[in-house]
């Protein structure tokens, strides 16, 4: 039994109907090229969302009301909650509105359209890179200074060029002595509260944004990191009480973000993957459609074969290996391109969007889609085959 | 089994048929293709079957070539019992032990001559060098040395029955079966593939054809002549 003989015969059998063969083929192509690219993208994006996540503080979480209950106007939380909170919830720091403002910013002659948050000292934000300058300090905070940190996207969109720290940015009404400029990583990816374009003291955005706007979510700022499950109920219970009882609100914490965004990304990536599987399925169909075709067709051969003294088996093989060597083929080509698009929409565009270079698990991607489509195959391929081998000779000869 | 001995095959017959029946059953009739028919062919005899249509030449063939098996009877092959063997046996002794030529030719379309003469010496599990040059020797003998690497397409109905001879020889057959070789030629191409078969019988081949051409029969040394499934004659051509 040569089965590498079985292999050459199956490809000059592929090789000599060259359409139908692709055609074929491409079900099985797109099907196993859709599976790995796929993976390999749902890991990228979650590998780089939870890098960025990786860099937030462990000293913040967020609260903010439910959007589903009976009395939303009563939940809503002010900014003088906010100043008992940090007197009257043991672990809690400070409390600060999160929620960025959309202002115009203007840099010399150019006017541009920024977000400016609340920015906290180092202790409780994400651990930027910083390209010039430094980072707000506590005393920008207890000084409510007028000064601000920009994103080097901000930079850009404002016609900074070099150092511009020093230099005076106004945004809306007021000017802020720009100190700093933040490294590139992690804009744009991040909710608004982080990646703001404009951040400026906590204080200082407490007293010219806050007092006039209603507060959509709040950041904690905790003393002591390992008790912030403790510290979220605590300030989910604080706020209740002094609310009123009837009225609900979530909190977000690094942790919590990281596993949210995982099932995000775990239910998608299942989701695409499972219409690859189905596309698979139905590629796996026009195998055991085509290869019908084919054993009757070539009923005749089958005869003659076995007229001449082939088993069963040896014609099974024939046909089973014919089934696998066109999934073979599929799976290359499907394989290669799934390996190709999906590194380079990943180091083009994940990578280099978030900075971040997550593991991609790409054994177990392309495992997964050319194993699931070898199981397809095996399963439909093996019907004709069978078919094939148990054809009587006698009335595969005589057919016409 | 008191008959036990009777059952031991004929000594020297290549072909030993003991009231043989083949009854299709389809259902509501029953087809009774053969009747009882008891022959022996010996090694190195060339045979022609004859009789109308449906008188059960091919069912016999079918028979001999171990592609099916008798209804009621014995069939001995080359000294051994063949007509109680399953599937996978009938295909082993078909490659061991015998040749068929068909009337259609049945080569494999766009696969060399070499290639198509070679196939029965791939299920015997022969090595692929060794195939080619055996396979080359067999085409070598029937003249189509110059022609190996042509495919069916590119060849005569003459030189394509040629090749299909050559793959019925080339596991070095005990009986050659063939049901209506010339059935798909001219006669003047006929006579070159009689001339084939007389010069293989020459050399010592066991040759078993139907033939419906009372010219083409000639070249045999024997003719059996069927009718309604049993045997009506059984004679020694004369040559000519
Ligand atoms: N597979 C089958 N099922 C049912 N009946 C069959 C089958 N094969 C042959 N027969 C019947 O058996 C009888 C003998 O058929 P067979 O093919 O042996 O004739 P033949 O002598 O070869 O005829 P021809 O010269 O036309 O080829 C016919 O009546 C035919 O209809
Ligand atoms: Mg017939």
């Amino acid at each position: 039994m040569r089965l590498t003989q079985y292999f050459a015969e199956a490809f000059a059998v592929l090789a000599g109907n060259k359409i139908r063969t692709l055609l074929t083929a491409l079900g099985l192509i797109i099907g196993v090229m859709a599976v790995i690219a796929i993976q390999v993208l749902g890991a990228g994006m979650s590998g780089a969302i939870q890098g960025i996540l990786g860099a937030l503080s462990d000293r913040t979480f967020i609260v903010l009301p439910n959007q589903q209950q009976a009395d939303f106007t009563r939940a809503a939380i002010r900014l003088s909650d906010l100043q008992r909170a940090k007197n009257e919830v043991p672990n809690v720091v400070d409390a600060i509105p999160a929620a960025p403002q959309s202002l115009r910013g203007r840099y010399g002659h150019t006017s541009r359209r920024v977000t400016v948050g609340a920015g906290t000292d180092e202790r409780f934000a994400a651990t930027t890179p910083i390209h010039y300058g430094r980072k707000l300090d506590p005393d920008d905070i207890a000084l409510a200074r007028h000064v601000c940190v920009i994103t080097e996207k901000a930079a850009v969109k404002l016609g900074i060029t070099g150092d511009p720290t020093g230099s005076s940015l106004r945004v809306g009404e007021h000017r802020y002595r720009i100190i700093g400029v933040l490294g590139k990583s992690n804009e744009g990816i991040l909710p608004g509260p982080v990646a703001a374009d404009v951040a400026i003291p906590y204080t200082t955005y407490e007293r010219e944004y806050a007092r006039s706007r209603a507060i959509v979510f709040v950041r904690v700022l905790m003393d002591d990191p390992s008790k912030v499950a403790d510290t979220e109920i605590a300030m989910q219970n604080w706020l209740k009480r002094i609310k009123g009882g009837r009225v609900e609100y979530q909190t977000f914490d690094r942790k919590s973000f990281s596993k949210a965004i995982d099932g995000i990304f775990g239910a998608v990536t299942f989701v695409v993957a499972l219409i690859g599987a189905v596309s698979l399925l139905v590629a796996g169909i026009g195998i055991l459609n085509i290869m019908l075709v084919s054993v009757a067709e070539r009923t005749r051969e089958i005869g003659l074969r076995k007229a001449i003294g082939a088993t069963r088996f040896q014609v099974l093989l024939q046909f089973f290996i014919e089934a696998l060597a066109l999934s073979a083929f599929g799976c290359l080509v499907g394989m290669v391109l799934g390996i190709a698009i999906g590194a380079f929409v990943n180091g083009q565009f994940i990578v280099k969007l978030s900075g971040i270079t997550a593991p991609i698990p790409w054994v177990r991607s392309i495992a997964i889609a050319t194993g699931f489509a070898t199981v397809v195959t095996l399963a439909f391929g093996t019907y004709p085959a069978w078919r094939a081998a148990t054809l009587d000779p006698i009335e595969a000869l005589r057919y016409e | 089994m008191n008959d036990y001995l009777q059952l031991e095959p004929a000594d020297r017959a290549a072909i030993d048929v003991r009231d043989v029946t083949k009854t299709y059953d389809l259902g509501d009739v029953k087809v009774e293709a053969l009747r009882g028919v008891t022959f022996t062919i010996t090694r190195g005899e060339y045979v022609a079957i004859m009789g109308p249509s449906g008188s059960g030449k091919s069912t016999l063939m079918n028979l001999l070539g171990c592609l099916d098996r008798p209804t009621t009877g014995r069939y001995f092959l080359d000294g051994s019992d063949v007509s109680t063997l399953g599937d996978d046996q009938l295909a082993a002794i078909r490659l061991k032990k015998l040749g068929f030529v068909f009337q259609g030719f049945n080569l494999l379309p766009r696969t060399t001559a070499l290639k198509n003469v070679a196939l029965p010496l791939f299920y015997a599990g022969i090595n692929s060098k060794k195939r080619n040059a055996t396979a080359a020797d067999q085409l070598r003998e029937v003249g189509l040395g110059d022609r190996m690497d042509h495919k069916p397409s590119e060849l005569s109905g003459g030189q394509q029955q040629r090749v299909a001879i050559a793959r019925a020889l080339v596991n070095d057959p005990a009986v050659v079966l063939a049901d209506e070789p010339t059935g798909n030629l001219d006669s003047q191409t006929s006579e070159e593939i009689m001339a084939l078969f007389g010069h293989l019988n020459d050399g010592g081949r066991t040759i078993i054809m139907v033939t419906h051409d009372e010219d083409v029969a000639g070249h045999a040394r024997r003719i059996i002549r069927l009718r309604d499934g049993r045997i009506v004659s059984d004679q020694v051509t004369v040559r000519s």
